[in-house]
């Protein structure tokens, strides 16, 4: 294990980890997929790593989504966050402290010292890994490099409240369907389904002025799962563009508009209807028009992590585009942290990130992100 | 034949089961701390004991996650499973082990061939991870960037190479053979051709813009590519009042390419005089920025023109674009004094991959798939990067070339699985291994099976199809299995099942059923595989006949098998079984192929369950 | 239409009043149309269309139109629009530059008058002031030099210093 030794800090006595000098290099921040994948890349590159997670699972976000298969895969990735716990859970370097909450970090030469606290929080949703392991108590972390995979945040779709989100019966996120269906079935009688796109996403008036990226791609999937597994429901997609995710997709989508309603119009209301939740949008006449539905799904946009001014602050970097996290010297981004990312997408920057960082141990100085730019 | 001892590691799941009693109904000794000839662990080797493991170094072991088998009910059923576990890894550990077989030291060079960012990140990070790299460049520059990447950006990496890296300018990879730890490469330079050996392949080439073809029927004079319209020749836009650009309207755009030409509309549209018209199908904004050039675009004046199937129509001899506004519901027309065409980068699939002999398909090699990510291809230790696999130019080659670098530092650094055994007195030379091996392991080399030293993922698809049971992965072979579910069924209760579970998919959820107090079927016999490929018609015919009255084979969804291939050719076999029973006049029912994703444990559970209902009725 | 035909500096030229800077981001998403009250009642109006038409540079047809009038400024448009358009702002600008085409329509032309000449929608007179009385409100005055002033009917009155430009 690391090796510990008691340091005296303000009088106090504190446990401390000096994860530089010995076998754990780099301290990853966040473990998601991101998270897990850079430290899996890391492995590769022979270096250790620590992933400190506040929550009480490994996995992040996508471990909650559903698998959208029907006969044939369709790349959602979601079920590439088990193959990540299995590889790391054979991968004995890997550590990884559940529950733990970075709360300070000083700059110690080319490295940083982090201090860890517990988090208290819900206790594991499924029964805990091996490799999930609970911080007890605060902790010092020395390290040679930091990646910060902290992930998005969901838009709180209650702040399109016309879109009646937490008032209207019927109305729920896209994250609550995936996870519904992850649990194996369709809430009631779900017919008559309807997607609403972009909420909380190439938004000017929220301050959101970029496109989430996967909301198209998982929705869709989503619909075509749902319609599969309640053959005669109908959807209708509420659009405005639908983004590309490559050749096979495109293939796809064609059958999948053959199948589903696609309106170009964004529904300007939601409201309780007498049979379900009714949603207001142009019809294709430009007149408005009145439609009653079973569910209304709202696909909702990513936003930057909630952790993001703190870790900024913690780290002195310079808050990114659209206020997603960037790197500084020694400090690495992998996955939605960045930017919005799929999960395939955050798997793949995580290597990258892990190259940089294994660069700046070797060299106290990783090509910053703003360097590889200019 | 060795003795083995049961070394009983606590682990959560096992709590209440008694280690003696299970160790004498397995037919094992238990350990008492000393001597061990073969044993069987309850834990995966990751989570044995240091101590355990030393001592069991060099013996034959089964690392058996008996928590992961195991699942909840009351103290007797789980006794039950566990015994029925226990017995099968204690059947496999009396025929002893070879010892896992590892090659030679795999080949440690690395070619990169190509040029710009993706084949320049691979050499750098190659060479910094201590590997001697080859870059065959095309040209004489290693710091010449591709098609719509930053060149400030290649420079810059391209100024500090690391050591280690040696250039060969003006040179092709014209010819390719092997796999990972040992791949033969035909380059020609300016010197000849030469024939090169090495460890690792990256195939990096630098892409080229493509224009999209332009609608057919349109005056030829009008239209040019986008890149032709650069901001320093916009100055010939002075004569220009109407310009049209076309972004996705003869072939699907991707969103760097509609980004670019976003960013070209709206410099043209800050020309005196000029009104520019984008007209395209979907406004493809998911490029980094690209909801913001969308809308600055649209501030600056840019006109957006979105086209229905079929448009633009053309008039006034194809120098009339016609097509119907979707707000408005009518017509319109432009008559633009040119028209742009968007560009797309990419790069000519080398020839040399289409040679049927030596590589699968491109559709076997380079699937869309959501597990070969990170530059990987079927065939392990080869990686295509960059445009010619359609990574879009900039950060996400850099992550591509990483995570390949990463994958081959793996591989070659010993991090593959240890190397098939192949029995040459028994093998036939049919050769079926070389066609079935989804990763280009076996070679046929002066007339003996060989396989490359670094790339077998141990899928069991060879065991599965060689007709002389002559080549398996280490602990794979059929005589192995079978002696193992032979004393895993004997103890088990009747009615009893196999389940053979592929460790990708159904594996990990039937763990996490386990784990969570899921109860089995007592009779219930698991069989964790790394691959449902390991499946062939002979080891479900044979494990019928030793008395299981069920065989489920769970697998990967379609499209989603690590080793391409392997679960649709364990559907195979399930549907062959099936047809083999049936004309027998038995029950085909006795067995059946699920296709699940790890994240689908209740589909899992379901399908045991209708098996054993299934069972139930047919009894 | 041929768009060749268009008036392309008519986006611009609303861009420039005051109110009508969002006009040209709009993105055609329709969540305004499906929130207008007035569409609802009269099928011809829609939000967007005229925003549309507007962008294309259609501006006679944009401006003679008698649609543009029927926003009643409810501003349920803005309230829903992503794009921060703020499309009642954007027909108010919309309007002012009709009005100046000479385009005002009579009803419209009927309110100016009436402000013109009472600077109010209604004339004040005693009895409304006798009726307030009543009610024990303040009489009010009728004071129609501001509007005079706003609708060029009389040069502008000299503003008290720091009211703004
Ligand atoms: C509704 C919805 C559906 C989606 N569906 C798909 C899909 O089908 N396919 C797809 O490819 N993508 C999908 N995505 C995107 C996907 O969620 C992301 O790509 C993925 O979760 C990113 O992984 P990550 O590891 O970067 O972040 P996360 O999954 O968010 O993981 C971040 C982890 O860091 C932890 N953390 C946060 N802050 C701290 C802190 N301060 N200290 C320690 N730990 C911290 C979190 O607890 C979490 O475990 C979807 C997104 C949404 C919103
Ligand atoms: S990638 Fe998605 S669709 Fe494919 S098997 Fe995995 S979870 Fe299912
Ligand atoms: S991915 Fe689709 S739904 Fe999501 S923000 Fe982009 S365009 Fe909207
Ligand atoms: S086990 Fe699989 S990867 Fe290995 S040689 Fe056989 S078929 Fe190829
Ligand atoms: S809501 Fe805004 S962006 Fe959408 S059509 Fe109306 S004005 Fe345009």
């Amino acid at each position: 294990m690391h090796n510990r030794g008691p340091r005296r800090v303000g009088g106090c006595l504190e446990e401390i980890i000096f994860l530089s000098a010995l076998d754990k290099p780099v301290l990853i921040i966040g473990g998601g997929v991101a998270g897990l994948a850079a430290a899996l890349e890391l492995d590769r590159r022979g270096l250790a790593s620590l992933v400190v997670e506040k929550g009480p699972n490994l996995g992040g976000q996508a471990r909650g989504f559903c698998c959208k298969a029907l006969e044939v895969c369709a790349r959602c990735g979601a079920c590439r966050v088990g193959d990540l716990l299995q590889q790391a859970a054979q991968r004995p370097a890997l550590g990884a402290l559940t529950q733990a909450l970075a709360v300070a970090a000083q700059r110690q030469g080319a490295g940083w010292e982090v201090t860890l606290i517990p988090q208290e929080g819900p206790k594991p949703t499924s029964p805990a890994l091996a490799l999930e392991r609970p911080l007890g108590e605060r902790l010092l972390v020395q390290t040679g490099a930091v990646i910060l995979a902290v992930g998005h945040q969901v838009f709180d779709a209650r702040k399109k409240s016309r879109l009646g989100y937490g008032r209207v019966p019927g109305v729920m996120t896209a994250g609550e369907l995936e996870e519904t269906l992850a649990k194996g079935g369709l809430p009631g009688q779900a017919r008559r389904l309807a997607f609403v796109q972009c909420v909380g996403s190439r938004d000017q008036a929220l301050g959101r002025l970029y496109c989430s990226r996967v909301c198209c791609g998982f929705a869709l999937r989503l619909a075509r799962l749902a319609r599969y597994l309640e053959p005669g429901s109908e959807v209708t997609f509420f659009h405005m563009d639908v983004q590309d995710y490559g050749q096979a997709w495109r293939a796809e989508l064609a059958e999948m508009r053959a199948g589903m309603r696609f309106i170009r119009a964004i529904p300007g209301e939601v409201r309780p209807g007498a049979g379900g939740p009714l949603a207001v949008f142009a019809g294709p006449d430009g007149q408005p028009q009145e439609e009653e539905f079973d569910l209304v799904v709202l696909a909702t946009g990513l936003e930057p992590p909630v952790a993001a001014p703190a870790l900024s602050e913690m780290f002195g970097l310079t808050p990114g585009a659209e206020g997603f996290l960037t790197g500084g010297q020694g400090v690495l981004v992998a996955g939605s942290a960045g930017g919005p990312r799929s999960i395939a997408e955050s798997i793949e920057s995580a290597a990258q990130a892990a190259a940089s960082a294994a660069e700046h141990l070797v060299s106290g100085q990783a090509p910053s992100p703003e360097v590889a730019h200019a | 034949m060795p003795r083995p001892t049961l070394c009983w590691v606590a682990a959560p799941g096992l709590e209440g089961l008694e280690p003696p009693a299970l160790a004498m109904a397995a037919g094992l000794d238990l350990d008492q701390g000393g001597a061990l000839e073969a044993a069987v662990v309850t834990v995966p080797e990751v989570q044995a004991p240091d101590k355990l493991r030393a001592r069991l170094l060099g013996r034959p072991v089964q690392w058996l996650d008996l928590a992961a088998e195991l699942g909840g009910g009351g103290e007797g059923h789980r006794g039950q499973r566990a015994a029925a576990a226990l017995s099968r890894a204690a059947g496999r550990a009396s025929l002893g082990t070879l010892p896992p077989l590892y090659s030679p030291q795999p080949n440690q060079r690395v070619l990169v061939a190509g040029q710009g960012l993706a084949a320049l990140a691979a050499a750098r990070q190659a060479a910094l991870l201590g590997h001697p790299v080859l870059w065959a460049l095309s040209g004489d520059d290693p710091a010449a960037a591709g098609a719509g990447e930053d060149a400030s950006q290649v420079a810059g990496l391209a100024a500090g190479l690391p050591e280690g890296i040696e250039l060969a300018p003006q040179t092709e990879l014209t010819n390719l053979t092997g796999a990972g730890g040992s791949f033969t490469a035909w380059l020609k330079g300016p010197q000849g051709t030469a024939r090169q050996r090495f460890g690792a392949v990256a195939l990096a080439p630098g892409g080229a813009y493509r224009a999209e073809p332009a609608p057919p029927g349109l005056a030829p004079d009008l239209s040019r590519p986008l890149s032709a319209c650069q901001p320093a020749s916009l100055a010939s836009a002075q004569g220009w009042r109407q310009v049209a650009i076309l972004a996705g309207v003869g072939q699907p755009a991707t969103a760097q390419g509609f980004a670019r030409a976003l960013a070209t509309a709206y410099a043209l549209q800050a020309q005196p005089g000029v009104q520019v018209t984008l007209l395209f199908r979907e406004a493809l904004v998911a490029a980094p920025q690209g909801e913001r050039l969308y809308r600055q675009a649209r501030q600056a004046g840019v006109l957006m023109a979105r086209l229905g199937d079929g448009e633009p129509r053309l008039a006034d001899q194809g120098r009339t674009l016609v097509w119907q506004d979707q707000v408005l519901a009518e017509d319109l027309e432009l008559a633009p004094d040119v028209v742009f065409l968007c560009e797309e980068t990419g790069a000519p699939w080398p020839g040399f991959l289409d040679n049927n002999l030596l590589w699968p398909a491109r559709s076997r090699l380079l699937p869309e798939h959501a597990r070969l990510d990170g530059g990987r291809t079927a065939r392990a230790g080869f990686y295509v990067l960059g445009a010619l696999r359609g990574t879009p130019a900039g950060e996400d080659r850099l992550a591509e070339a990483a995570a390949a670098v990463h994958d081959l530092h793996d591989l070659l650094g010993g991090g593959a699985a240890p190397l098939p055994a192949v029995r040459t007195l028994t093998c036939a030379r049919c050769l079926t291994c070389v066609r079935v091996c989804p990763h280009g392991v076996p070679e046929h080399v002066e007339d003996h099976i060989q396989p490359a030293p670094a790339a077998c993922l141990a899928c069991g698809i060879c065991a599965a199809e060689c007709p002389a049971h002559a080549i398996a992965p280490p602990g794979w072979s059929t005589a192995e299995l079978m002696e193992g579910l032979a004393c895993g069924l004997a103890a088990a209760p009747a009615p009893a099942m196999v389940l053979m579970a592929c460790g990708q998919s159904a594996m990990p959820a039937f763990a996490e059923l386990s784990r969570s107090g899921h109860v089995w079927p007592a009779g219930l016999l698991v069989l964790p595989l790394k691959c449902a490929g390991r499946v062939g018609l002979e080891l479900i015919l044979r494990v019928l006949s030793l008395g299981a009255e069920g065989v489920l084979v769970a697998g990967c969804h379609e499209g989603m098998c690590r080793s391409v291939t392997g679960n649709l050719r364990a559907r195979l076999a399930t549907g062959q079984a099936a047809g083999t029973l049936s004309d027998l006049g038995l029950g085909p029912e006795a067995v059946s192929f699920l296709h699940m994703a790890n994240n689908q444990p209740q589909a899992l559970a379901k399908a045991v369950e209708a098996m054993y209902a299934r069972l139930g009725a047919v009894e | 239409m041929r768009l060749n035909d268009c008036d392309p500096s008519f986006k611009h030229e609303i861009a420039r009043q005051p109110g009508g800077e969002g006009i040209k981001t709009c993105f055609a998403c329709a969540a305004c149309t499906a929130r207008c009250p007035v569409g609802s009642l009269k099928p011809e109006y829609d939000p967007r269309r005229l925003l549309r038409l507007a962008i294309l540079g259609r501006r006679e047809e944009v401006l003679s139109s008698p649609l543009i009038w029927l926003c009643c400024s409810c501003q349920n448009c803005s309230e829903v629009c992503p794009q921060d358009v703020r499309c009642t702002d954007v027909l108010t600008a919309i309007k002012n530059l009709a009005a100046a085409a000479g385009y005002a329509p009579p009803s419209g032309q009927a309110m100016a008058r009436q402000l013109a000449a009472h600077g109010r929608l209604l004339e004040v007179g005693e009895f409304e002031n006798d009726k307030r009385a009543e009610l024990g409100l303040p009489p009010v005055s009728e004071q129609p030099g501001d509007y005079q002033a706003l609708l060029g009917l009389k040069p502008e009155a000299p503003r008290p210093a720091g009211e703004g430009a």
